[in-house]
């Protein structure tokens, strides 16, 4: 059998339950990008089943669990589960964590790849993260195509793969769809995936199917990143009709990502009706976007000065419309103030709030009326 | 000289590299004992809160415990306190640290497993029953529905006709450590510390000998933080707990004394006990000077220590053993209040009975054998501890700097600053390890193959069963309107600003759980999602 061997291969890094102890897993993220893996981290207080819907979306070559609550052998079994019933079962599975030597035997037999405990050389776990990405059978271009003509979720995540790979399109196109894609850029920490999420969900619940692409940055020295977007947006059960993509910006400057124009054409040829596109964050230099977005919601806060700057920087122009997320916090309304004067037309703007999942739908209605 | 002197200093630090192999009175510079000292029990502080310390009163050996039901832990505090003990100290399961019910999805497989299950007055009732609440003290190790578990608390008291202002006990109470480390967090910030002062006006008014808020840097240093880092963060905390208790109206006299602080006693000896010296110097000042208090009580540094359980192995556990030692040893000549030494098995399983009271007694030797007891602050005015005590205190003041200069704790909170550092020092011990800077014996260097030699605690899924079943016996049969009734007054008193703590223990008597005041309580204050740093 054939198998791939990429440079960044992509490892899916989750902590399932409510244990929330991090720092193994938080060292191993980071470690991981510095030795060239692209890792999403799905953060705290995820279930099973919405890790391993993650991994089939986000076409990961393996997934890491990270167990400090001593509950392996009954998290573990329903992960290989979860695993078999998704029809991912090519994606190895590896635990790290507090795992007695007596229930290593056990977890290997029910088919856990590897198993690493405290005190594990990272040198060691990274070197097994490549052998099993290498060992990975590599995808059949003529039956992903055939796969994603079916709707089948699995394909249309290689077809990503490989499309980001600069393969997969050659001779082929995707056909046409009917989706809006909307870009959404802000500067850094202004709330972009939160926002996303929340955005996302009610158009789910107006019967929207919806496709994410969320784009993280890429380290330029080891081509390694940290893709870690997704954790903000998936709360709730996981729903195929709500597929999220991360993707790292690789070397592309503007905010997107290596052919992030043919990703949003295979998304729309499968049949979402909204493509959301959250760029890198880079703030004043996002402006690729607007190349391949049809509106692009620009998001800002209070107390940021963001205005100012992106009116200088002229990134105010290629907003269609305006978010002021965080509102639940002091100044939104100078911040409004603000932001309408830098304007100065009638583009929308809307005050909403994330974490109090407040004023959202009033965008959720703009996105699906116009 | 290992004192890491900047955050952004890497691990392999300038200092290090300068490392002098000893220290004289030339390192000092202008060191002056009497200011930079004083004598124990008198400002700054630096040798201890007593004059006398250990020779009059022991540190207090506090071992917490929790495990399965209400009523097992009922059965460990009966039995305690028929052994002498008197004060009861509480772990919560993760569901309920969590603000969650015993039923709720996210609990499967945690009910009861790391400390006791409570989700209903009910539940508390029978943790204390037949246990007189104005006859003991009792801590309880709880953040995010800290004032749920008060109120639970509060409405057993008054059932059993104790007087509010007998009741005495210690909340942790500490939601800003679980932002930077800990994770167990539930609202944004901004509400969150407005919980905790509800909690400090409401104590202050009506619970007067209780312990507000347990300030820790345990977790913060467990989750990677360099020793300065620790110190520095958790006074910040403390920092922003008194700034807004003033904000709120409150006389910082009335409550700083009921303050207290938390910390973990790691592994470099002499750093530890130079932390411990210099945050109650820190403290002392900050108290005066930045908070113009008054009575001594509030310039006070009151500390519980506990030692690292970062540095457990699962390799050669025994060696545990020795660790906890000195460790305990560090915490002891730093002049803790109370101390909790970890057993040695605790890095593979809840600790068996065996292995606890081998924690225990090694307090009891440094207790009674060493004689370490008998001189307060015996490390004073030594040239290597006193050059370290200046250097922690000096890097934690820049850090106090870094974060007023970001507009305090919450805005820094929002950049993840707190999460990025710890993450960073967290990494850069990780690579210290790995390129051999570091040894840990057993792991690193003097490698023994081989299953490890302790036998572990087994826990079985029965309680968990049970809990639930009661539990929705309980909401079948609790008066729905009275319920429904005290649950809307505790939405609108949260949106009305109100001190929510009368309309909890009004929800706590109706029978509302805790998942489902800390739901409501959402709906006004909304749900954190981990901010820009994870």
């Amino acid at each position: 059998m054939d198998t791939q061997s990429h440079p960044h291969p992509r490892v899916l890094l989750a902590k399932i339950g409510l244990d929330g102890h991090d720092r193994g897993v938080k060292v191993l993220a980071r470690s991981f990008r510095d030795a060239g893996i692209e890792v999403i981290y799905t953060g705290l207080w995820q279930t099973s089943e919405a890790t391993m819907h993650a991994a089939l979306q986000e076409d990961v070559d393996v997934v890491g669990v990270s167990l400090l609550s001593a509950a392996h052998l009954t998290v573990m079994p329903e992960m290989l589960r979860l695993r078999r019933e998704l029809g991912i079962e090519d994606i190895p599975v590896v635990l790290g964590g507090i795992v007695p030597d007596s229930d290593h035997a056990a977890l290997r037999d029910m088919g856990v790849a590897a198993v690493f405990n405290p005190g594990s050389p990272l040198d060691r776990i990274i070197e097994k993260m490549r052998e099993l990405a290498n060992g990975h059978p590599s995808p059949r271009l003529d039956e992903i195509r055939a796969g994603y003509a079916k709707k089948d979720p699995r394909s249309l995540s290689k077809l990503i793969t490989l499309v980001q790979r600069g393969e997969g399109l050659i001779d082929w196109t995707p056909p046409p769809g009917r989706a809006k894609v909307i870009g959404i850029t802000g500067a850094p920490g202004v709330g972009k995936s939160s926002f996303i999420g929340r955005l996302g969900k009610l158009l789910r619940a107006k019967n929207k199917k919806v496709a994410v692409v969320a784009i993280d940055p890429s380290s330029p020295i080891t081509g390694g990143a940290l893709l870690g977007d997704r954790l903000r947006m998936m709360t709730g059960s996981p729903d195929a009709d709500f597929f999220i993509r991360s993707l790292s910006s690789g070397d592309v400057q503007g905010g997107l990502a290596p052919h992030c124009r043919e990703v949003v054409a295979i998304l729309n040829g499968y049949g979402f009706d909204f493509i959301l596109v959250e760029t890198v964050g880079a703030g004043q230099a996002d402006i690729a976007i607007r190349t391949i977005a049809d509106r692009t919601i620009l998001l800002l806060m209070p107390d940021s000065g963001d205005a100012i700057q992106f009116s200088k920087a002229g990134i105010m122009e290629i907003a269609s419309c305006f978010v002021l997320n965080k509102c639940d916090l002091a100044g939104a309304d100078a911040a409004q103030a603000q932001i309408l004067t830098a304007v100065g037309d009638n583009r929308p703007l809307w005050k909403v709030s994330t974490v109090r999942d407040e004023g959202i739908d009033a965008v959720a209605d703009w996105a699906t009326s116009a | 000289m290992r004192v890491r002197t900047s955050v952004d200093t890497p691990a392999s630090s300038v200092n290090e590299a300068e490392g002098k192999t000893f220290v004289g009175p030339e390192d000092l510079g202008a060191f002056n004992p009497a200011k930079a000292l004083g004598e124990p029990g008198s400002f700054p502080y630096t040798r201890g809160v007593h004059r006398t310390m250990y020779r009059d009163r022991l540190w207090t050996m506090r071992q917490f415990a929790g495990f399965g039901s209400a009523e097992d832990t009922n059965g460990r505090f009966k039995y305690l306190l028929e052994h002498g003990q008197t004060g009861l100290s509480t772990a919560f399961d993760l569901p309920t640290l969590m603000g969650r019910d015993s039923d709720d999805a996210l609990a499967l497989g945690e009910v009861g497993r790391c400390g006791v299950a409570i989700s209903s007055l009910a539940d508390m009732r029978r943790l204390f029953d037949g246990i007189d609440l104005g006859a003991v003290s009792t801590s309880m190790t709880i953040n995010a529905p800290a004032a749920i578990l008060l109120a639970f608390y509060v409405a057993v008291g008054q059932e059993q006709g104790v007087p509010l202002n007998r009741l005495r006990g210690t909340l942790q109470n500490d939601i800003l450590k679980e932002f930077h480390a800990q994770n167990e967090y539930v609202f944004p910030p901004g509400p969150s510390v407005k919980l905790v002062v509800d909690t400090i006006e409401y104590c202050t008014k009506h619970l007067p000998q209780w312990n507000t808020v347990s300030i820790s840097g345990y977790h913060i240093r467990e989750a990677g933080a360099t020793a300065a880092q620790e110190l520095a963060f958790t006074l910040a905390d403390g920092i922003a707990y008194v700034e807004a208790s003033i904000q709120r109206g409150l006389e910082v006299d009335d409550f700083a004394p009921r303050l207290s602080f938390f910390f973990d006693v790691h592994n470099d000896f002499f750093e530890e006990i130079a932390k411990l010296r210099a945050s109650r110097r820190i403290w002392a000042h900050v108290m005066r000077d930045r908070f113009k208090a008054k009575q001594e009580r509030s310039l006070l540094l009151r500390m519980h220590c506990q030692t690292a359980g970062v540095t457990l192995t699962e390799q050669q556990p025994m060696n545990n053993v020795v660790r906890v030692a000195f460790q305990a040893l560090a915490g002891v000549l730093g002049g803790t209040q109370s101390l909790h030494t970890n057993s040695m098995d605790e890095t593979l399983a809840l600790p068996t009975e065996e292995a606890a009271k081998l924690a225990l007694r090694t307090q009891q030797i440094i207790a009674h054998e060493t004689n370490v007891s008998q001189t307060v602050d015996p490390l004073g005015g030594s040239y290597f501890v006193e050059k370290l005590t200046n250097e922690i205190e000096a890097t934690a003041y820049g850090i106090f700097d870094q974060i007023d200069a970001m507009g305090g704790v919450l805005k820094a909170i929002d950049r993840g600053y707190f999460r990025r550092a710890i993450a960073e020092s967290s990494l850069d011990q990780q690579r210290e390890l790995d390129r051999g800077e570091q040894k840990i014996v057993g792991v690193t260097d003097f490698v023994e193959g081989g299953p490890p030699g302790v036998p572990t605690l087994k826990i079985t899924q029965a309680t968990e069963d049970a809990q639930i079943a009661q539990l929705k016996a309980l909401k079948q049969s609790r008066d729905k309107a009275r319920h429904r009734a005290a649950l809307e007054r505790l939405r609108r008193d949260a949106a009305s600003s109100a001190n929510v703590m009368p309309a909890l223990i009004e929800a706590a008597e109706a029978d509302a759980t805790v998942g489902e005041m800390m739901v409501t309580m959402k709906t006004v204050f909304g749900a954190y999602d981990g901010g820009p740093e994870w």
